[in-house]
């Protein structure tokens, strides 16, 4: 098809080539008329409507009122969006740190032709595609303060004063990171299989004949080949952690107290529970501003690595 | 093949697949009543698993064979959202089931439920059971057919067995006492609790309110300490199931009494109908009575506290008319007698109705359980307000936060006005 427009294509501006060009786009468009509709109803039209309704006070029953920046100023007064925020921040710097440097011994460990390696490959992928719910509901029996396998293990070995896990404030957010690293673990994993089986092994091969030891092979070889599935990592990382919700409504619902209310729980919350959506507009307004931020901090980061 | 006809295929079958599109998202066609009928929609929660739904509707079909009523079943637990999103959207529904006073005080203040005076008024009002709940400066905009309050359940072969008298006129001191010595090590190793509170907050802040007048939306708690020192006591003497481990293992409030697992639960009495449902079903063998809840002196008037739930007409009704008279007819005797039959307690209290009710199958007939089943007094379990449900949240988490041992009680109580007032009130 392109080598038959291009043999026609010299005269740029006669009206059949226009046609052409036409009839071309509209194809194009035709092809994907289906997902972008789709997008527009549930996706682009939600997000600015969203925009516009946080300077809005609208209960989903009358015609919204504007209100200018009063959302944001309630927002900013409210202890709970403040505990939530550092709630959020917290989740995300104990998850994405640690379910990366899991996933990446996870895939160094299993990057080996070795018989039955895929039997440890799917296992460790397994907790992905288990229902979270199930994750949830089965976590938060291992975490129980007093039967829980967990505690009586902790108990066995000697360790008296046990953390009290989902049932303190102190150990619920732990509880709920160690339970999000175990689930996601396994999906970067296989993100960093790929990425290690495309480093050409000349490079180690290379490396190994300068007499570099196997630290400095994976510090000088692995890792620098790795930079850009570790940069993918980092940031649907760090996008799905400011988004955590499901996880810990299921295992916590927010408590002890607050004290694993995060963010968009909170957007559910005054939204959906309470019906101010002006109100949880605005906190999804600054919810997707905050993920924006950090998104073009890493992208930008990685720009000036790569110079 | 030539691109013009390519791209015809394209567009008819994006055509197609934007026509099924749109046809999906108006759901299902309406199905079609039978001839000559009126079709009324209800909404409904959980409808296979809250049998009072098909004992009134079946009832009235049968008192009004012009009438065919069509459940619209909701997720138990997304009942308020759902319907929220249904009226935001201009849904036809025609009956409303208000789950609770705090979603109604919601609905009926944004203007989506009809006034329905003129059925209240042909109503017996005076035994109307949480009439009063529904009364928004002299409209009523609902009419309550049900009236669920608290009282205590045990389980008389684990009170026979420790030689005990049954629990009749309580205070809550010697209900704490009961209940230690009812907690033992059985056979197996298990702990039979002598008492279970479930992690509600109201369990332990709707009692509290109701026996000392408190108001739960009034930013002042003081009221809660004694409820809440009776409730942590005995969570520490080893007496009910650890607040943590019930939160945790979401233990379900049925199982520790239907095993014998606890000797005793404060409960509402919409667990009367499972109850009995489950022992005529073989899945327990427990035998329980009823009686009523502790009070703070011995002697005097019973207080606890309860909810009702109630019957609405939609604004955009498809049947106002219709809707009204089946309102009438579900909070009237006819439709008390119905829920009766299955064990659901009917806001409609006269002794007809009662005599009705523990006729049922499968109910204790014990002089206790008759009078637990007649409280001298029932308050609301939380106050009408638009403030109800954000107070109700905060509540609740300092709630969790005093049950675990993370705050003293003083500073709980401390904790919840505080927050009550500068988050709810805007003091």
């Amino acid at each position: 098809m392109t080598a038959e427009t291009l043999k026609r294509a010299p005269a740029v501006h006669s009206r059949g080539n226009r046609k052409q060009a036409r009839r071309n786009t509209l194809i194009g468009w035709t092809f994907i008329l289906p997902n972008f509709l789709g997008f527009l109803a549930f996706t682009l039209i939600p997000v600015l409507a969203a925009f516009a309704l946080s300077f809005m006070e609208w209960t989903s029953f009358s015609a919204p009122r504007w209100v200018g920046l009063a959302n944001f100023q309630r927002m900013v007064q409210s202890d709970t969006f403040w505990v939530a925020l550092r709630n959020t921040v917290l989740y995300a710097l104990g998850h994405v740190p640690l379910t990366m440097a899991l996933a990446l011994v996870l895939a160094l460990l299993l990057n080996r032709k070795l018989k039955g390696i895929g039997f440890f490959r799917v296992a460790i992928f397994f907790p992905y595609i288990t229902s979270l719910v199930a994750v949830a509901v089965v976590w938060n029996m291992l975490f129980s303060p007093d039967s829980g396998p967990i505690n009586q293990f902790l108990h066995a070995v000697g360790i008296a004063n046990a953390p009290g896990w989902t049932s303190s404030s102190d150990w619920a957010m732990p509880a709920v990171i160690i339970t999000s690293v175990w689930r996601d673990m396994g999906y970067y994993m296989i993100l960093y299989l790929a990425g290690l089986q495309a480093i050409p092994t000349e490079l180690y091969e290379a490396a190994e004949v300068d007499g570099a030891s196997p630290w400095q092979r994976f510090w000088n070889v692995t890792l620098p080949s790795l930079r850009p599935t570790t940069f993918f990592v980092v940031v649907m990382l760090t996008v799905s952690s400011f988004k955590v919700f499901d996880l810990i409504v299921v295992m916590t619902n927010g408590g002890p107290g607050r004290a694993t209310t995060v963010l968009s729980q909170l957007i559910y919350q005054e939204g959906i529970g309470e019906g101010k959506f002006g109100y949880s507009s605005a906190i999804s307004l600054v919810l997707f501003v905050i993920v924006l931020t950090v998104t073009v901090l890493q992208f930008k980061l990685q720009q000036r690595r790569e110079r | 093949m030539k691109r013009t006809t390519l791209a015809a295929i394209a567009l008819a079958v994006t055509a197609g697949l934007g026509m099924t599109g749109c046809a999906g998202a108006a759901g299902p066609a309406e199905p079609q009543a039978q001839e000559g009928k009126t079709r009324l929609t209800v909404s409904v929660w959980n409808y296979e698993g809250t049998p009072e739904f098909k004992a009134l509707f079946d009832g009235y079909e049968a008192a009004n064979p012009n009438v065919d009523i069509e459940p619209v079943d909701i997720l138990a637990e997304d009942y308020p959202q759902k319907v929220t999103t249904m009226l935001a959207g201009g849904d036809t529904t025609d009956v409303l089931t208000m789950k609770n006073v705090i979603d109604y005080s919601r609905y009926a203040g944004n203007g989506q439920l009809q006034e329905i005076n003129s059925v209240v008024d042909s109503l017996d009002k005076d035994n109307l059971a949480g009439l009063d709940a529904f009364d928004v400066d002299g409209k009523y905009f609902a009419a309550p057919y049900r009236q669920d309050f608290w009282l205590l359940y045990y389980n008389k072969d684990l009170f026979k067995a420790a030689g005990v008298e049954d629990p009749a006129d309580l205070t809550w001191d010697e209900y704490t006492a009961l209940a230690q010595k009812l907690t033992t090590k059985g056979a197996d190793g298990k702990t039979v609790y002598g008492t279970y509170h479930h992690i509600w907050r109201s369990v332990t802040q709707a009692i509290a309110a109701a026996q000392n007048n408190g108001d739960q939306i009034g930013g002042d708690y003081g009221f809660f300490e004694d409820q809440y020192n009776t409730a942590l006591g005995l969570q520490k003497s080893g007496a009910t199931l650890d607040f943590g481990t019930a939160k945790s293992q979401k233990t379900s409030y049925r199982t520790m009494f239907e095993t014998g697992q606890a000797a005793m639960m404060p409960m509402g009495t919409w667990y009367i109908s499972s109850l009995t449902q489950a022992k005529k079903d073989g899945k327990t063998n427990v035998n329980w009575g009823l009686a009523p809840m502790p009070q703070k002196k011995s002697g005097g008037d019973v207080t606890t506290f309860g909810s009702p739930t109630a019957f609405a007409v939609n604004k955009n009704a498809a049947h106002s008319e219709e809707a009204k008279k089946f309102i009438e007819w579900a909070a009237g005797e006819e439709g008390a007698k119905a829920i009766s039959k299955i064990g659901v307690v009917p806001a409609l209290q006269n002794d007809a109705v009662t005599d009705a009710y523990f006729k049922l199958d499968g109910l204790p007939t014990d002089e206790l359980s008759k009078k637990a089943f007649t409280p001298d007094e029932t308050a609301l379990e939380m106050p009408v307000s638009d403030k109800s449900a954000a107070t109700d949240k905060i509540l609740n988490q300092e709630h969790d936060l005093i049950m675990v041992g993370e705050r003293s009680v003083a500073d709980g109580i401390t904790e919840m006005g505080k927050r009550v007032k500068s988050e709810v009130l805007g003091q």
